[in-house]
């Protein structure tokens, strides 16, 4: 690594950040970087309009260079966003990148406080402080880890069965788990997909076919999450795999299916049927091998005896592997919006049913054998209801189990909904379709041609008032199964009743239940429950653990060309950092002062990451400096001060408090109006 | 400036946000990679843009480092104020016929110290700044450019020497032609991005008539606090204006003027501009006239929601026509959709008209793959391979495929430069294996 100079007297370079007006708006940058001039070792004080452009990385190489710096204290944004920018500057220079410090002066001042005298003594505050321990800094060197060239994928709908073709032809091994017996996902049980039109089925058997072929890819399904260790490089995922209890193909697999007495609600179908305890969700699934659902079966041994005894065990037990990997993909996907009994009449009447449910009755395959048909009833008059479970208001929806509504968008209900209407106007054109909607959000390439068809086709569209959402009661004369009571907004707030025979409730989609997941890997989760990205610009694709990447609805709701982008930008990361064989870590580790250990083995059992081990020659802790986090537990724990954090030992941290909080800064003047001069004040 | 290759496994066509993203995630992924683009500076659009949606996080601190990180790649390399005159499938690879326009600066002297634009006497509305601003007959782009170099605008510069007295490098040269390069490349990816319908395309609006009628490029300038004016102010008169419309759809959802497509950002867009607005000045009205809220995006909604809470005021109408007052205010005829379709006549003092996305290059002729009917690139796999266009070799990213906001694009740059990846190491074992098979008929 380049650069040094840690030695010497100090010189401090201080660059402030005007963030455009981000920060200038609020602090007085000029005054503050007047003020950091008079702290003690400043060189060189300044301010920049956006100190990490090129002209503002440029500015600081120079002035490190001019000024002869040997610290570099970055006001600025977050360290988050930008700390690497600065640090990289620095190294350009000639300096240890870790003689670079950021201070926060825009989340942790100009975006918080008001007052533009009061904001810029902060700033000046934390600047101090900065500059204070920027005195105390040794240059440190980043560890280099190595990667595992392997990926596991954790999810096989669309998302996941993507990630792992796209990385397997890079020729990088994957692995691929799925909790469920089969692949495919929510894409298996839609019927036609926008904007294409083709069967998703047709869709999903040519990545299966891709997936399931290539030599470089291992897939297991009724794969469980069970434990994980290991970081970035060196994941060691723990799978427990429940037995799917048919070994071979059943001789005759009517035979077995219709010896079994046990049945149970058909999930893949949405309820729509039943199934028997041994199942497949369909012909042509994947793996094609039948499944037994350990919740329903009794292990009567009907099946077994039906088989001829062969192909079928009813006595394995589950078993665990370890798959070790450099990175890994989550695609775990999402669930529908979960109705709850009576909402919107779903539950009460038969005549309701969801969008999801409707493409299952479309499907020439699905229970119905494709007609659209309710208790054996033809159905005449069809309402599409929008927004069920989305765009949810305070007051008006009551909320999810965890005390919160679904304010946000669940972006492909629309189009769904306007697919799926033109599908059903084309198929039976006597059909009277009505819309319920707030705003028709047909947003993407080619979407609103559906809109503009269904149009065509007459679709009766009814626009609602949130606040008074639609009720759905049984009709008073009798004459129909259900009447849809709403104002529509459209003719200037006319009470309406609309009777139907089948509503069909465009349900939200939310977050699944991660909870293992989230536990297990540490993810960031959002206000919305879906996993939050790093930020959604800059790092859209991957959580804020190094290593650890999204792939699809995992992140919040997509279509399925969306969630292959995603899985594919995925993959793509992923790829860059197995590709890259190694791995450079911040240098943030503990050491350990032998002359002061006692070998009292506190930070062996406090370390998360198994990282100290105790050499036993000398009975004194030792950090294996690849495990090691820096999370610092163990320099606090440690009873005789043994354990410093580089980069955040007691010298660095002592004299950045003592900064913090010594009395007000001294300010000149702060300027009333925003100054924009930028003119630096060298010395 | 490096000195450009003969062969590199990527071109990127684009230097917007998403060029810049596919070239460092292809770079990312151990490729060579050569970013092409037309501007004198790279960054796009995003580069001029004040704040974005939904975190309100300011675009330059986003975009900015991606510029420098592409622009420092040792695997990167770069070419600005270049056009693309000629991709062609020659076997195996692409060949570029590539056109460098003349900067009137010599790239590899200029030191970019900007004394020459000092010196220029010429003033000329900047476009950056949506001709707002000024800037003169040298320029460097602007502050954020990259690269930091000059380029002399010939239509404007009246020849007069100034420039190339101060020059320290002496590296102006009045005399320098075109440069006409050509290329090889394995793959390419086009993310050429877009340009907004125009101001005049619905003439019953005004907009180019109309001083007070401006776009929504104009309104982020003002809204920057590197623009020409540091805050929202009316062209005609420069006051601060106390009432200010947006017509959505002014340019989307419209066959009358050819884009019966949604442009998916206006709605966003057009929403943050407004919360800025009532931010910086709580005495101005802001009002929304429009046809669906499309607030689809991770956080849109709840952003929404924020601006009608910081008063922000939305009204479902469809503007039929605007007519300008003599003061420069100007009165909408609008249909109240929520009144039963009552026609109204309401004045405001400011209006924006939220035009829609079109693509910025229709290659037709220079690139062998295909356009769709609404002129953007066709994806003929797009729930499969959404980056892949109609030529196996080629791929697409951003709004070349079609509107997208900037998360988006970004994605669907990752997954571009994914799909180039993949492509190029399926074509380098068929090399591989071909090289085997003469060697084999050889022996």
């Amino acid at each position: 690594m380049s650069g040094g100079n840690g030695n010497g007297s100090v010189r401090v370079g201080v660059f402030i950040c005007h963030c455009g007006g981000n920060i200038a708006d609020v602090v007085d940058v000029e005054a503050a970087a007047q003020a950091a001039a008079r702290m003690p070792g400043v060189a060189f004080s300044s301010t920049h309009m956006f100190c990490c452009s090129d002209p503002g990385q440029a500015m600081i190489v120079q002035a490190i260079r001019d000024h002869g710096l040997n610290r570099v204290v970055v006001a600025a944004c977050s360290p988050s966003l930008h700390e690497a920018t600065f640090r990289r500057a620095a190294a350009h220079a000639g300096l240890n990148p870790f003689l670079c410090l950021h201070a926060n002066i825009r989340e942790q001042v100009s975006w918080v406080v008001r007052d533009r005298a009061q904001a810029t003594r902060k700033a000046v505050r934390l600047i101090r402080a900065a500059v204070a321990r920027s005195a105390h800094l040794a240059p440190l060197e980043r560890r280099r880890l190595p990667i595992r060239p392997s990926v596991l994928v954790i999810g096989g709908g669309v998302a996941g069965l993507t990630a792992a073709r796209d990385l397997a032809s890079r020729g990088i091994e994957v692995t691929l788990i799925e909790s469920s017996p089969f692949l495919g996902g929510r894409l298996a049980q839609l019927y036609r997909i926008y904007p294409t039109g083709q069967f998703a089925r047709d869709v999903l058997n040519r990545l299966i076919r891709e997936v399931a072929g290539h030599p470089k890819v291992k897939i297991y399904t009724n794969a469980q999450l069970w434990s994980s260790e290991g970081f970035i490089g060196d994941f060691r995922t723990t799978v427990r795999l429940i037995p799917r209890g048919v070994t071979e193909e059943p001789a005759d697999l009517q035979a077995v299916l219709d010896a079994c007495p046990e049945e149970a609600v058909d999930q893949f179908n949405l309820g729509l049927a039943k199934r028997k305890a041994i199942y497949r969700p369909y012909d042509g699934c994947y793996p094609p091998l039948p499944a037994i659902d350990w919740r329903t079966c009794t292990r009567c041994g009907a099946c077994v005896e039906a088989a001829g005894g062969r192909g079928i065990q009813l006595d394995q037990e589950p078993e665990q592997i370890e798959i070790r990997s450099g990175a890994i993909v989550l695609a775990v996907g999402l669930d529908t919006y979960p109705l709850r009994h009576g909402e919107y009449g779903y539950g009460k009447f038969p005549e309701v049913i969801t969008l999801a449910q409707l493409n299952r009755l479309l499907d020439p395959t699905g229970p119905t054998g494709g007609r659209v048909e309710i208790r054996g009833r033809p159905v005449r008059r069809v309402g599409f209801l929008h927004c069920v479970g989305s765009l949810q208001r305070k007051g008006v929806h009551p909320p999810m189990r965890d005390g919160r509504i679904n304010e946000y968008c669940s972006r492909v209900c629309c189009t769904t909904t306007m697919h799926t209407a033109a599908e059903l106007k084309s198929r039976f054109p006597e059909l009277q379709v009505y819309d319920f909607h707030e705003h028709i959000r047909t947003y993407g390439r080619k979407h609103e041609n559906y809109y503009d068809r269904v149009c065509e086709q007459g679709v009766v569209f009814i626009r609602f008032d949130p606040a008074r959402p639609p009720r759905v009661e049984s009709d008073p004369k009798g004459e129909w199964p259900l009447v849809v009571r709403t104002v529509d907004r459209l003719t200037s707030g006319e009470e309406l009743e609309v009777p139907l025979d089948l509503l069909v409730l465009a349900t939200g989609l939310v977050a699944r239940d991660m909870k293992r997941l989230i536990d297990l890997y540490r993810c960031s989760v959002g206000p919305d429950r879906f996993l939050l990205e790093v930020h959604p610009k800059l790092r859209p694709v991957e959580l804020a653990s190094s290593g650890l990447f999204l792939a699809g609805s995992v992140q919040g709701p997509m279509d399925i060309a969306e969630a292959t982008a995603a899985a594919a930008a995925a993959a793509s990361k992923a790829a860059a950092l197995v590709c890259a064989g190694s791995i450079e870590l911040d240098p943030y580790v503990a050491r350990v002062d032998e002359t002061r250990c006692s070998g009292c083995r506190i930070c062996l059992q406090a370390c998360p990451f198994g990282a100290i081990a105790r050499r036993e020659e000398t009975r004194q802790a030792v950090v294996n400096e690849a495990l090691c986090m820096g999370c610092g537990t163990c320099a606090a724990l440690c009873p005789c001060n043994a354990i410093q954090q580089c980069g955040f030992d007691d010298r660095q941290i002592g004299a950045e408090l003592e900064a913090l909080l010594a009395p007000e800064p001294e300010l000149a003047a702060v300027s009333s109006q925003e100054a924009f001069d930028g003119k630096a004040q060298g010395r | 400036m490096a000195k450009i290759q003969a062969h590199y496994d990527g071109a990127v066509i684009g230097g917007g946000i998403a060029g810049m993203q596919a070239a460092l995630d292809l770079a990312g992924q151990g490729f060579r990679v050569l970013l092409v683009e037309r501007e004198p500076s790279i960054g796009g659009i995003m580069v001029g843009l004040n704040k974005v949606f939904p975190t309100l996080d300011c675009s330059s601190c986003i975009c900015t480092p991606r510029m420098a990180e592409a622009a420092h790649h040792e695997r990167i390399d770069l070419l600005t104020y270049t056009e693309v005159e000629e991709v062609r499938r020659t076997d195996g690879h692409f060949t570029l016929r590539l056109l460098k326009k003349p900067r009137y600066v010599v790239e590899e002297d200029c030191i970019g110290c900007g004394k020459c634009e000092q010196a220029c006497d010429w003033f000329v509305p900047h476009e950056f700044d949506y001709g707002l601003g000024a800037r003169k007959a040298i320029y460097i782009p602007h502050g954020n450019a990259i690269p930091q170099l000059p380029v002399l605008d010939p239509e404007h510069c009246m020849f007069d020497g100034a420039c190339a007295r101060v020059c320290p490098k002496n590296c102006i040269d009045f005399l320098q032609q075109p440069e006409r390069l050509e290329v090889k490349a394995g793959s390419v990816i086009i993310a050429t991005g877009l340009k907004l319908t125009p101001m005049e395309a619905k003439k019953e609006y005004g907009g180019g008539r109309y001083a007070n009628v401006i776009s929504p490029l104009l309104m982020e300038r003002m809204q920057s606090s590197n623009g020409p004016t540091g805050h929202v102010m009316r062209p005609s008169d420069g006051r601060i204006p106390r009432s200010v419309a947006y017509v959505q759809c002014a340019g989307s959802r419209d066959r009358t003027i050819g884009v019966p497509y949604c442009s998916r950002v206006c709605c966003m867009y057009a929403l943050k501009q407004a919360i800025l607005i009532r931010q910086h000045h709580p005495g101005t009205e802001v009002t929304l006239y429009y046809m669906d809220i499309r607030a689809f995006g991770k956080g849109y909604e709840q952003f929404f929601r924020r601006a009608l809470a910081e008063g922000v005021r939305v009204v479902k109408a469809k503007v039929g026509r605007i007519t300008e007052e003599p003061d420069g205010d100007l009165v909408l005829r609008v249909e109240l959709i929520d009144e039963g379709g009552r026609v109204a006549e309401i004045r405001h003092d400011l209006v924006v008209l939220s035009q829609g996305l079109i693509p910025a290059w229709r290659p037709v002729g220079i690139v062998p793959a295909r356009l769709d009917e609404d002129g953007f690139f066709e994806v003929p796999e797009v729930t499969t391979r959404p980056a892949n266009s109609s030529v196996d070799g080629i791929f697409v990213a951003g709004v070349a495929t079609g509107p997208k906001d900037i998360p988006d694009s970004i994605v669907e740059a990752g997954a571009a430069a994914m799909e180039a990846a993949m492509y190029l190491d399926r074509i380098s074992r068929v090399e591989a294996e071909e090289a085997a098979m003469s060697e084999v008929s050889n022996d």
